[in-house]
């Protein structure tokens, strides 16, 4: 890569700590825990280890901020610091390692930078919002220092995917995160239920795992080389075989479905909100499911390579097409989920689609346009591949705060319905998801007008839902229109694209219904429950990454006006922050160019686009589910319009949708369009009868074979045994026929 | 190189650990004997204090006393021998002469490196036994105690004398010196086995090694008598110039076949391994665990001597040496013999007997591929030669942490009551998670599994003898290579049936429930666990960080020639 350059300067020297400090905090909150589980100063002081992992992860953010800071004012390529320690094969003698196979190292580039930002600053916030999540738990024999710990260690996984210098690393904080949300998942492990998830998020994604290994060992093949220094080199890319290259991004791609949860291998991630809502933030919107979409980003370079021009579209095309489908399937199966975090799930799903289609565009557009020498077609890559970079970053914030929110309405819920029930005889002790007499905190069904009751919360919601809608000026309103244009540009050019671009369009209009039906059903109308009436916000800490965070969605708009769609995208760099232009002309400037770029058929299908995301979806939504809040009760101004006008739009327009909502496809939407029931039954038939056919074959021809051999020197050896007779004589006579036998040889040498 | 004649403090420099060792065996002689004692002034009343005998001061009454002081003497020996070996330089060495200029010492690296082997193996043994001998009550005025106290003191004083007899066999430059130090350690070594001669077991295991092992120093002994004959001398240097002039003549062919059947019974060869399982069995266990490493060492020793030194063909001569079909058949014998014999044995100890018989095999098998260093295809036969002795060392020397470190466990096994049965270690992995886990890395190691010190040994060793039978490595064919080539092969399939042995042990003390009667942790013994960890520490460490010990057994190699 053209501006890669090894540099020592300060922050960036230790970026390492980033990545290290919360991997040492793992031991010790484990350690600690381990002593002072259950006393009461433990409980009381340390939050069971929250309070020292606290600090651990802001001391993170604050390496990465200033190491951010760092390379935007250095503002160009990439920096790599590497090979703190090298490592090597033997080589023949046996005694010297002579050749380097890889190193410990950091790379740092604009995709590194965006994506540092993101994981710390969640994990961060999530770690403060777990403070108040997480309680202690005697029924659980007070094990949320091992939540903690967990936690830090997948946050040293995730920060080390990042930053890692070489696919090989990347694969290892890979696996590490892999082995950290198994664990979390699994965290209530006594649930049958959790521990199944667990099992299943860690067995789907091992499966695009496996493909992802496959695919380093085929680029390894290429380049002889994992390090992001050899393999993006443009001189090395263009002596590799095309076809052969293909191949192996499109494995390790599997792999990037399989941690993000796309079609096919999906059907992990609404299970795994069985983990503690903190997890589901973490893993399942803000971090882990992002990492697929590193990867994917990160492929860039080969896809931007000159020598590649125009021989890597059909992968393209793949990516974006999966990102499709996941996108509408997704959205269709939130319809009818009433459980708030799956539909947070599902909405993940699509959303993170989306971002595959925009990649998938991006890189098409890299792979296919003259884009080196031609300045248009650069602005066009940039941006596109800037759209969907923006697109995480926004959808990363904005979903978790929403399932913080979600976490804090659980959270309440529960309280109340404790306070209700129980208030006499286990005061404060509780746990997320145990579920005495039934209750279900996590259900729609249950909740309604929590508004007014619940302010921050009902905020955060209504701003990381406008933002995943895409509401004019807020979060993803800055990257959505940005994918979509881009798939309909790419369409245009490949008509294989219009599948994708297709989808993503319907798809805003579902994404506008699903969100709004979630907020509507938990926040507008009457509370449908006497727990729901009785909700109120109690603990300090989880309203702290709440309030950040939609302050955060709603700036997206200060980093649109600073080009960030420039800065991300523009893979080699030198697109400073607020490039040439102020704040305002730097937003003006988006409007036109990001989703115009001078062109009539871009300009009209953005509006197009905008108006099924902010009309049409939330429209339907309000006439099915408005209703204004119970008597007397008022919402914060901001939200009071929306309730309103939606128990208008409700009154007027609505209407009954009881003949859908029985109908066949309603109902295998509630099935997860049956995914698991193949899934399950594929895995019975296939896996299970070679499973049991390898079985016999293990144990009557491979056991069989050692067994014989086993037996047999057995045989030989009560024989051998028998020589030792235990008297000393005879001792000294075989000895004595030792001496006859070497005389003999001897005697053969002279 | 500088020789030296009759005694001075150079000397005494030189061979300090030696010193130290014989200064340590006076104090265990004397300090436990202090006391009141008065001496009567003939024909006098006169009584003269003189603090021998009489009732025991109580400072050194404790029985432990004698123990301490051997670890003492062993560890300060140890240190200077590591000193040496720290300092020096392959090109170092020292001569020590007699009067009349026969050469008796040699202080070089390639000696000091074994002294450190049969130190550690000791030193390790005598740490172990602190708390493996029956101490009695700790009352001053006992009797048990004066008993105990005696033999606590006997048991450390034939430790003490073994590593001097070993420290002898390894600087000696003359046979008949090699021959009296070789004695001096059997002897100690054989009463050693029969200590616990309130067992059956263990005077019985004592006497049988004892007869055999006397037929073989006798057998040796005539071969010596016989070198002497045809060469007049015993030097080393001299009997490689006489060998080297003359060639095997029958009489030298004579005594060299005689002077073989004394070593291989030292490190118990086949067929002269049988009293080793008997002994093994019926010692104690770090007795045993030093058998099995220290005492083999001193017999490799004896034999790298006499084949590498005198009957070595010369760098610049064609060939190999003369006795390479015999020590290749007799490997092969020893290392298949010996794990076919471990196989079937219940008795742990009988196994690691068999397993150690095995071990023998592999290192002759080493020794056979030297004696084709000179062959053909060779490039730098001298480094040839390096290589596989170095790997030779270094197994050697990484063999006591792991052999030694089993036979430990088992001593712990026995203070609670017998470890005969491999099923006297079933549920180990339940009762004493620690030592379990030990217990499996001291198994691996020795089956040779990476990354223990026993897989880089054995790889060495392999590597070594490949090496010397391809050569240059411009081989059309594998039928092109040295024979001893097969030597190699043979050496990975024992260790391919050898892991079956190995590893039920594994089996037995994680998925076995223990026997009747043996629950819960085991008798608590602070030293022998000490020194079990030192054992498991080494068996790691130098598994993954063995380069610069391989450096030091290089630098040993060379200076042997």
């Amino acid at each position: 890569m053209a501006g890669t350059e090894t540099i020592s300067s300060t922050f960036i020297e230790y970026a390492i700590f980033i990545v290290l400090l919360p991997m040492l905090a793992f031991p010790i909150i484990l350690f600690l825990g381990h002593i002072f589980n259950g006393n009461q100063k433990w409980v009381k002081s340390a939050k069971e280890g929250g309070l020292i992992a606290l600090p651990i992860m802001v001391a993170s953010f604050v390496l990465s901020m200033l190491l951010i800071a760092e390379f935007i004012g250095t503002g160009t390529g990439s920096h790599h610091i590497g090979d703190w320690l090298s490592f090597g094969w033997m080589s023949a003698d046996g005694m010297t390692i002579n050749e380097k196979v890889f190193g410990v190292g950091i790379y740092i580039d604009h995709v590194t930078v965006m994506l540092l930002f993101v994981a710390s600053f969640l994990c961060m916030l999530i770690n403060i919002f777990s403070i108040g999540y997480m309680n202690t738990d005697p029924i659980n024999d007070n094990r949320n220092h091992r939540f903690y710990a967990e936690f830090v260690l997948f946050c040293s996984g995730m920060l080390g995917m990042v930053l890692a210098d070489s696919f090989l690393w990347l694969f290892i904080f890979w696996e590490l995160m892999g082995l950290c949300s198994y664990l979390l998942i699994g965290f209530y492990y006594e649930k049958p239920s959790a521990a199944y998830a667990a099992k299943k998020a860690f067995l789907t994604t091992r499966v695009g795992d496996v493909f992802l290994v496959i695919g380093l060992v085929m680029l390894w093949n290429l380049f002889d080389s994992l390090d992001y220094a050899v393999v993006f080199n443009e001189d090395l890319i263009a002596q590799v075989d095309p076809g052969q290259l293909q191949l192996a991004l499109g494995m390790m791609f599997i792999g990037a479905v399989g941690k993000s949860a796309q079609f096919p291998l999906h059907v992990w991630l609404p299970d795994a909100m069985e983990g503690p809502t903190p997890v589901s933030a973490l893993i399942h919107a803000a971090t882990m499911v992002n990492a697929g979409l590193y990867l994917v980003a990160r492929m860039f370079p080969f896809f931007g390579a000159p020598g590649m021009h125009g021989e890597l579209v059909d992968l393209a095309f793949i990516i974006a097409a999966i990102g499709g489908i996941t996108a509408v399937m997704a959205a269709a199966i939130a319809f009818v989920q009433d459980d708030l975090k799956k539909v947070l799930a599902y909405s993940t799903m699509s959303q993170l689609a989306y971002i595959f289609t925009g990649l998938g565009a991006a890189l098409w557009l890299a792979n296919s346009l003259d884009w080196h020498t031609d300045d248009k077609a650069h602005a066009i890559v940039v941006v596109a591949f800037g759209a969907a970079l923006f697109h995480l970053f926004n959808h990363a914030m904005a979903k978790g705060m929403l399932f913080m929110a979600s976490g804090s309405v659980i959270h309440e819920m529960h309280h109340a319905h404790h306070d209700m029930h129980h208030h006499d005889d286990h005061g404060d002790d509780h746990h997320d998801d145990h579920d005495d007499d039934h209750f279900d905190a996590q259900s729609m069904e249950n909740m309604g007008g929590l508004a007014s009751k619940m302010p921050i919360t009902a905020t955060a919601m209504l701003v990381g839902s406008a933002s995943i809608m895409g509401l004019p000026l807020i979060g993803g309103f800055w990257s959505k229109e940005g994918i979509i244009a881009n798939a309909w540009r790419v369409a245009l050019e490949d008509p294989r694209f219009f599948l994708p671009a297709a989808c993503v369009l319907i798809g805003a209009a579902m994404t506008g219904f699903y969100m709004s039906r979630m907020w509507l059903k938990t926040f507008a109308g009457k509370p449908k429950t006497e727990v729901a009436a009785n909700v109120h916000e109690n603990t300090p800490w989880i309203p702290i990454p709440l309030v950040t965070l939609t302050f955060v969605s709603l700036s997206s708009v200060i980093l649109a006006g600073m080009m960030f769609t420039h800065w991300a995208g523009e893979p080699n760099g030198g697109y400073a922050f607020f490039g040439e232009k102020g704040l305002l002309k730097g937003l003006i400037y988006e409007f036109e160019h990001v989703f115009a770029n001078s062109d009539a058929f871009f300009f009209v299908l953005t509006y197009v686009a905008i108006f099924i995301g902010a009309i049409v979806g939330p429209g339907l939504a309000m006439a099915l589910y408005g209703g204004s809040l119970k008597d007397g009760e008022k919402a914060k101004p901001w939200m009071q319009p929306i309730i309103n006008l939606s128990s208008r739009v409700n009154a007027k327009r609505g209407f009954d949708n009881s003949a859908w909502a029985n109908s066949g496809l309603s109902n295998a939407l509630k099935e997860r369009l049956y995914f698991d029931k193949w899934y399950d039954a594929a895995m019975l038939k296939l896996v299970a009868g070679f499973a049991n056919v390898s079985a016999a074959f293990d144990r009557k021809v491979v056991d069989g074979t050692i067994k014989t051999i086993e037996s047999t020197s057995q045989k030989l050896s009560t024989q051998v045994r028998r020589l030792t007779t235990g008297s000393a004589r005879d001792y000294i006579m075989m000895a004595a026929l030792g001496v006859l036998v070497i005389y003999l040889l001897l005697g053969v040498m002279v | 190189m500088s020789a030296q004649n009759g005694f001075n403090s150079d000397m005494f420099e030189a061979l300090a650990p030696e010193l130290t060792l014989f200064v340590g065996l006076l104090l265990i002689m004397i300090v436990p004997n202090l006391g009141n004692g008065t001496f009567r002034i003939p024909g006098t009343s006169i009584r003269l204090p003189w603090f021998f005998g009489g009732t025991r001061y109580k400072a050194v009454a404790s029985p432990r006393l004698p123990g301490l002081l051997a670890v003492l003497t062993m560890a300060v020996a140890l240190f200077q021998v590591i000193c040496y070996l720290l300092d020096a330089s392959a090109a170092d060495g020292k001569v020590i002469s007699s009067e009349n200029g026969i050469e008796i010492f040699k202080v070089n690296m390639f000696s000091r490196i074994f002294e450190a082997i049969f130190f550690a193996a000791l030193l390790l043994a005598a740490i172990a036994s602190l708390d493996r001998l029956p101490t009695g009550s700790q009352k001053s005025d006992d009797i048990d105690v004066l008993f105990n106290n005696r033999r606590q003191a006997d048991f450390y004083i034939l430790m003490l004398t073994s590593a001097l007899g070993m420290s002898v066999v390894a600087l000696a430059q003359d046979m008949f010196v090699l021959f009296v130090g070789l004695e001096l350690a059997s002897f100690s070594t054989y009463v050693l086995v029969a200590f616990h001669k309130e067992t059956r077991a263990g005077s019985e295991g004592g006497a049988k090694y004892f007869i055999v092992g006397s037929v073989a120093s006798a057998v040796g002994l005539y071969g010596l008598s016989m070198l002497y004959l045809w060469a007049g001398s015993l030097q080393f240097d001299v009997l490689a110039a006489k060998w080297a002039a003359d060639g095997a003549t029958s009489l030298s062919m004579m005594a060299l076949g005689f002077v073989l059947v004394g070593f291989a019974f030292k490190i118990s060869a086949a067929p002269f391994h049988f009293a080793a399982p008997d002994a093994y069995s019926g010692a104690n266990s770090p007795v045993a665990g030093v058998l099995a490493t220290a005492s083999k060492a001193m017999g490799m020793l004896g034999l790298m001597r006499v084949l590498l030194l005198i009957t070595i063909p010369e760098m610049d001569a064609e060939g190999s040496a003369i006795w390479i079909g015999l020590l290749g058949v007799l490997a092969a014998v020893t290392m298949t013999w010996g794990n076919i014999a471990a196989l079937g044995s219940d008795n742990p100890k009988r196994m690691l007997a068999y397993s150690s018989v095995a071990h023998a095999g592999y290192m002759l098998a080493a020794l056979t591929a030297i004696g084709a260093w000179n062959w053909g295809l060779v490039d730098n036969a001298g480094d040839a030669m390096d290589v596989v002795v170095a790997a030779l060392i270094f197994h050697m020397f990484v063999l006591v942490f792991f052999k030694l470190g089993a036979f430990l466990i088992l001593g712990v096994l026995e203070m609670e009551g017998g470890a005969s049965r491999l099923s006297s270690l079933a549920g180990l992995g339940k009762r004493e998670p620690l030592l379990a886990i030990a217990m499996f890395l001291f198994m691996i190691s020795l089956a040779g599994v990476p990354p223990m010190a026993g897989f880089l040994s054995k790889l060495l060793v392999i590597m070594g003898i490949v090496e010397v039978a391809t050569g240059t490595g411009s081989l059309s064919s594998i039928g092109d290579a040295h024979w001893v080539w097969w030597l190699a092969l043979l050496m990975v399939i024992n260790s391919a049936i050898s892991m079956f042995y190995y590893l039920r042990v594994g089996v037995v003390m994680y998925f076995h429930e223990p026997e009747e009667g043996r629950k819960g942790p085991l008798a608590s013994g602070a030293s022998i666990r000490i020194a079990i960890a030192l054992c498991a520490i080494g068996t790691v460490a130098f598994g993954l960080v063995g380069g610069e010990l391989i450096e030091l057994c290089r630098d040993a190699a060379e200076s042997l020639r």
